[in-house]
């Protein structure tokens, strides 16, 4: 979804930053701020969530922060019923065969693949 | 706590946003489809008792999370399969497997039972992640409605392509209730089907908080959020790399 949403603009994006960060950069307004708000959300860094949100608000506005953190918000759910629930995870939603992507995003090195292959 | 998602913010919260978390709490607090109301929320109540669990710490911490010595740190309201159900889906969800998934069924919960609460931590998980993340404390949870559950199980549920059945699209019937968008709904979209109205529950609060499910592969849409489809992917993808997830 993150290619596709920067191919709509134009733009390529190098996936594996997804997993071990965008030393390079990414063509995404604000994403240095935006991946250190999820970094601080998931590791429940509660001085660095407040230092983060702070950083945020006036690049984005209120609205726009209350769309982060709701959007970071959704993938809690999301895997956790992806994860639980264990859908398949070998081909996307129209079928298409994701061996490349997860090799380029670095997915094959998560816990799960690693059991899989063995 | 406060008594309202939101209650006491200045930032401006989508009316949208504020009304499917209200909705959401008092759906986990009505009688639901295995468990009811008291249970619902004593599993609510539990999900927020595990992010403190210092045998959920070790295990996360080890190598393997399978073998680790030790107890919950639980309130001693659920069973021991609740418990585990609960504590490492909300702690460890990216190193669940299909055996894990087997011990706890094992245990004597139902695949209903497990497929609900499932779903009650995705939404308990997605509200109180949210007001964290904008620095607002949680709501209280609510009191509990009266009644007993529906007991009610698709006809078309079956176990095949998940851990866990699921209603595959073409296996709908009407007495499901509303169930997909589209008939290519995906795999995510599928995960709680054997229990439509968890299922339901569920999809009415994510799409105010990520994006409604018609526009989701629709890059051509005019923005829906106030911010940009890249920022919000962006931040999508980095919370499912943090949690190891594979989808």
């Amino acid at each position: 979804m993150l290619r596709e949403s920067m191919q709509s603009e134009g733009k390529q994006v190098a996936l594996a930053g997804v997993t071990s960060g965008f030393d390079q950069g990414v063509d995404v307004a604000h994403a240095t701020e935006l991946l250190e708000f999820t970094e601080a959300v998931v590791l429940r860094d509660a001085p660095r969530l407040a230092a983060a949100r702070a950083a945020l608000l006036p690049l984005l506005g209120g609205a726009g922060l209350v769309d982060a953190a709701a959007t970071v918000a959704a993938f809690y759910g999301f895997v956790r019923i992806a994860d639980a629930i264990g859908i398949p995870h070998f081909t996307a939603p129209a079928g298409a065969e994701l061996s490349g992507l997860r090799e380029e995003v670095g997915i094959d090195s998560f816990y799960r693949m690693q059991g899989a292959a063995r | 706590m406060s008594a309202s998602a939101f209650a006491g913010s200045d930032l401006p919260v989508r009316a949208d946003l504020a009304e499917s978390q209200e909705r959401a709490w008092q759906a986990i607090a009505a009688p639901g489809t295995w468990l009811d109301g008291q249970r619902r929320l004593a599993v609510a109540a539990e999900i927020r008792h595990a992010i403190g669990c210092a045998h959920c710490a070790r295990i996360k911490a080890a190598l393997s999370p399978t073998g680790v010595a030790g107890a919950h740190d639980s309130l001693g309201e659920l069973s021991a399969a609740e418990v585990e159900l609960i504590h490492r889906t909300v702690n460890d969800p990216g190193r669940l497997s299909e055996a894990w998934a087997q011990s706890v069924l094992a245990q004597g919960m139902s695949e209903g039972e497990y497929v609900e609460i499932v779903g009650i931590i995705a939404m308990v998980m997605m509200m109180d992640t949210c007001t964290r993340a904008l620095g607002l404390p949680e709501r209280q949870l609510p009191a509990a409605v009266a009644g007993a559950p529906t007991r009610y199980r698709p006809p078309g549920a079956r176990r095949q392509a998940a851990w866990l059945p699921l209603v595959e699209p073409t296996d709908t019937v009407e007495a499901d209730g509303p169930m997909y968008p589209s008939p290519k709904a995906g795999y995510i979209y599928r995960g709680l089907s054997s229990v439509p109205q968890s299922m339901r529950d569920y999809w009415a609060l994510a799409n105010c908080h990520y994006l409604p499910g018609q526009a989701i592969y629709r890059f051509d849409l005019p923005a829906m959020r106030a911010i940009s489809r890249p920022q919000t992917e962006i931040l999508a993808a980095r919370v499912s790399a943090l949690h190891q997830c594979v989808y």
